[in-house]
């Protein structure tokens, strides 16, 4: 008990003298130390501006606005509070592992600022120092979006209660292909919505799932998307945090948001103590430029290693990929639920240097956020990336969701837990190749994730569809074949394996795979389109118009069932019905090439010439094809439009850079239009690439009697004769010279 | 070790100190009690929204009286607020009064009204301007909570049982449990109301603090 009682005398007696020595101080140094002295005005009200207020202002996600003196002094314990313990500003990375774009991170000085303006009872200062407060704004930050989506139903969330994960699916109208440049989410209560994760849900899988209750929105952490059958990887994140105003895609990486796709919003709600309703609205911002650039997201994690024993204070889980080609990170987003402790990310280049992506000492699940990096970090090929997480399941871990602790593994309830590392990674283009890096990527991470889990149904599905992309079907049916042994009774798996079979050239057993699939959901609309596709492709159009027919009164709005049926119709004779089929299509679809084109080879047999060439002319835009090419010159041949037609053959022959028939072609509109030295140099050309035709042979020598060249004339054909002896004009013309 | 207890009350000397000026601090100990000693306490107790003073907490079957202070403007103060009304009326019953005690400088009824509209109207509000309640109790968050029990004597209205947090579900500003694991407040005025001693909070209150005269 003596101690503390010297405690207090110590205290009486330095008191004092601490008093005696400010007496003493000279009057100069006095006035400098007032000079130095903390305001408002000239140091805290700027570290306030640029790292605090654009949350914390009225209106804002902040709970309370730190805009004017006043504000800061009634917050100012509070301030030195959160900034002392690094609760504020949000920044979890730790300073020096990763070089980040918006670091949130507030100096150490600034911190000194602050504890020193507080302990000198937070003076305001001279008004002639004060900066002027930012202005913001309830606008859309970059004006009025070309489409804005709004959440179909108002969510109320409850006063109390833990916290709320819900995702809102919101379909988008749109019936042509648009390039996202930015968007805006604005959340309806920005002090309830504490983060929103936005994904671009390519087939509606969620809102199929959940037909009659999706406008309510679905529960969950993290939700399972369908991505479709193609190769279409996520390449963007689409973060939104309380400060972030708007999401800007760096120049030339715009996503993209086809008809049909859906938004679905992942929103973290925090009830506040009193009802509040929710209901987000997001605007899109347009470009007509596609992406130049195609950045890709991957993912480190092994969900499977995560099961965490009850108390166990340091559980550790990996995850490494090997880089198959090299590439620029772009930005990382770790995400743990609440046991998460230590978050790492890290590099190994073949060089052996080690880089790091990021370091979370002391993870938050309520500060989670996506990092960009300032400057794209450079990994060349055979890096290996590593993901390190610690997780905490004691009850040490304050924020343990389970009390006591219990086991827990992997789920996406608050409850379970999560280790994932995401990159975004723009991949260089691979040396001497046009292969899309990005597939290779892809093989990458769909291998890591077998080697984890064999049995791993989604890498096995996107595995085969990189296959597919490669045009390796054997491999492709082998992977689905794999999947199914686990669940024969998989639709979308049985109808991609008859795909595989049927590009492998085993049309029968194909065939037999969509029969499966329709047993398993005579509705299955992929597997119907499929087999009818078959059915036409091998001639038994009978079976192909039934299944079209079946298709299109089962889904009315499908343009490609439509297309399908109009060329079954067409094949058999009946092309006033097929053009009806056609035109359906393309009011369904304005920008199905297939129905287009279609539609404008009817026209154009139908002599309705201006009606085919513009039908032609939107197909193109949609697609740079030979065929169209053909047609359409061949129509301004028939319009008399020779200097058109001139240039869709010299498109074609750029596509066909091996088929002599584009030159042929243009040798004769070159002859019609009088130009016969590039009539000579096109059936030159097509001679190169086919030396056995006897036709051009003679038609060469045509040209060059006309050209006045009478001995290549009659070496032509002679050549022309020695390869068909029998070639009567050849004969002739060489007895006419 | 927080040192618990309750205050005797003189009620008839007018003795208004201080602990100091401001309380500023975000997290209070229970052992600050003891630094700043007993208080009187007399009525007016604080003025209604209307800005009648306020001379009745307890009516003459109230078991206990529950003080929770309160911030329009506080966050985790806000947070709580559907806490206390579970628990005021689990003990309605019982007789147990809990009273909203708004006790910030620069709080004014409009805004207090305001944040009624949005959080749900109560029928025991008070501002508390003068810190009448605050020194008798040494709040200095809010949330915090005070239970009292009406010692029914003129010079001793009041005895404090309890004051403190309201449950543990916030370590520190940023750190908080899915939920909380101990429920000090409901569980002293169980304790209160079955005669058994009351157990102080092992944790501080957490949120913003009162703010006094600057």
């Amino acid at each position: 008990m003596k101690w503390p009682r010297a405690g207090k005398l110590l205290a009486v007696l330095t008191a004092p003298v601490a008093l005696s020595s400010v007496l003493l101080q000279s009057p100069h140094a006095r006035v400098h130390a007032a000079a130095d002295r903390v305001t408002f005005n000239r140091q805290i009200a700027p570290i306030l501006y640029s790292h605090c207020s654009s949350c914390h202002h009225p209106g804002g996600a902040g709970p309370f606005s730190l805009l004017t003196y006043a504000d800061a002094r009634r917050w100012g314990a509070v301030i030195e509070n959160v900034t002392q313990s690094r609760f504020m500003p949000p920044w979890l990375p730790e300073p020096g592992y990763g070089n980040f774009a918006d670091d949130r991170h507030l100096p150490d000085e600034d911190l000194r600022l602050i504890k020193e303006w507080v302990t000198a009872g937070m003076p305001e200062g001279d008004p002639a120092d004060a900066p002027k407060p930012p202005v913001y704004s309830t606008d859309w930050a970059l004006g009025p979006p070309d489409l804005v989506l709004k959440v179909p139903l108002p969510m109320q969330v409850p006063p109390s209660g833990t916290d709320l994960f819900r995702n809102f699916i919101l379909p988008v109208p749109i019936t042509q292909t648009k390039y996202v440049r930015a968007i805006e989410i604005k959340p309806g209560a920005p002090r309830v919505v504490h983060h929103a994760n936005i994904i671009i849900d390519r087939t509606a899988s969620l809102r199929r799932q959940h037909p009659n209750d999706w406008q309510k929105g679905i529960p969950g952490m993290e939700v399972m998307f369908d991505s479709g059958d193609t190769f279409d990887p996520d390449s963007s994140f689409l973060f939104w945090k309380p400060d972030t105003p708007a999401l800007i895609e760096p120049e030339g990486m715009p996503w993209r948001l086809d008809p049909g796709n859906d938004l679905v919003l992942n929103m973290h709600l925090k009830p506040t103590g009193k009802p509040e309703t929710v209901q987000a609205t997001v605007g899109l911002y347009f470009t007509d430029k596609p992406p130049v650039a195609h950045p890709m997201l991957l993912e480190l994690e092994d969900d499977a290693a995560l099961n965490i024993p009850a108390g166990d204070p340091h559980f550790v889980v990996e995850d490494h990929l090997k880089l198959p080609v090299s590439v620029d990170v772009l930005g990382v987003y770790p995400h743990a639920h609440y046991l998460g402790k230590r978050l790492e990310g890290y590099a190994i280049l073949p060089s052996g240097e080690k880089k790091w992506l990021i370091l979370i000492p002391n993870w938050d699940i309520d500060r989670q956020s996506v990092y960009r990096y300032k400057s794209p970090i450079f990994l060349p090929k055979s890096s290996v990336i590593y993901m390190r997480y610690t997780y905490d399941n004691s009850t040490a871990n304050i924020r343990n969701p389970n009390s006591p602790p219990i086991r827990v593994r992997a789920g996406n309830r608050s409850v379970d837990e999560m280790g994932h590392l995401w990159l975004q990674v723009l991949p260089r283009p691979i040396p001497n190749s046009d292969e899309d890096p990005r597939l290779l990527l892809e093989q990458a991470w769909m291998e890591d994730r077998l080697s984890k889990d064999p049995d791993d149904e989604t890498a096995l599905y996107n595995l085969a569809s990189v296959k597919m992309s490669e045009s390796d079907f054997a491999s492709a049916t082998d992977l689905y074949r794999r999947i199914l042994t686990g669940d024969t009774e998989d639709t979308r798996t049985l109808t991609a394996l008859g795909t595989a079979l049927d590009k492998e050239g085993d049309w029968q057993k194909a065939e037999s795979e969509y029969q499966k699939a329709l047993i398993s959901d005579p509705q299955y609309a992929d597997a119907q389109f499929d087999l009818a596709q078959l059915y036409f492709k091998h001639n038994n159009d009978a079976d192909a118009e039934q299944e079209f027919r079946r298709l299109v009164v089962e889904n009315p709005k499908d343009a490609a069932a439509h297309n399908g049926l109009g060329a079954v119709l067409l094949a058999t004779n009946r092309p006033t019905e097929a053009q009806s089929e056609f035109q359906a299509a393309v009011s369904l679809d304005p920008d199905s090439f297939d129905a287009l084109y279609n539609l404008a080879s009817i026209e154009a047999s139908d002599n309705n010439f201006p009606q085919a060439i513009d039908l032609l002319q939107r197909a193109l835009k949609q697609k740079n094809d030979a065929d169209a090419h053909q047609l359409l010159g061949s129509i301004y041949i028939q319009s008399g439009r020779l200097g058109d037609a001139l240039q869709q053959f010299k498109a074609v022959q750029e596509l066909r850079p091996q088929d002599p028939l584009p030159h042929r072609q243009l040798a004769q509109l070159y002859d019609q239009v009088g130009q016969l030295n590039d009539a000579i140099r096109e059936l030159d050309a097509a001679l190169a690439l086919e030396p056995g035709n006897a036709d051009d042979w003679n038609n060469l020598g045509v040209l060059q009697a006309r050209a006045g060249n009478t001995a290549a004339a009659r070496k032509d054909f002679e050549h022309a004769l020695t390869l068909d002896p029998q070639h009567a004009a050849a004969r002739a013309n060489l007895a006419r010279l | 070790m927080f040192l618990h207890g309750y205050n005797r009350i003189l009620s008839t000397q007018n003795v208004m100190r201080r602990c100091s000026g401001a309380v500023l601090f975000l997290v209070g100990f229970l052992t600050a009690a003891e630094v700043c000693g007993a208080y009187g306490l007399q009525a007016p107790f604080g003025y209604t929204l209307n800005g009648q003073p306020v001379s009745v907490l307890a009516y003459p079957d109230t078991k206990a009286v529950v003080l929770f202070f309160a911030a329009t403007d506080c966050p985790i103060c806000n947070r709580y607020i559907p806490e206390i009304q579970s628990l005021e009326n689990k003990y309605a019953a019982q007789h147990v009064v809990f009273w909203y005690v708004y006790p910030n400088v620069g709080e004014t009824a409009a805004g207090v009204r305001q944040h009624e509209h949005d959080f749900g109207v109560e029928q025991h509000v008070l501002l508390d301007p003068h810190h009448q309640l605050v020194d008798f109790v040494h709040a200095r968050i809010t949330p915090e909570v005070a239970v009292l029990v009406p010692a029914q004597s003129a010079a001793e209205p009041f005895r404090v049982f309890y004051h403190g947090r309201i449950d543990n579900r916030y370590i520190q500003i940023g750190l908080q449990r899915p939920s909380p694991t101990r429920f000090d407040l409901d569980q002293a005025i169980e304790d209160v109301l079955q005669h058994r001693p009351v157990q102080p909070a092992d944790g501080p209150p957490v949120g913003c603090g009162i703010i006094g005269q600057q």
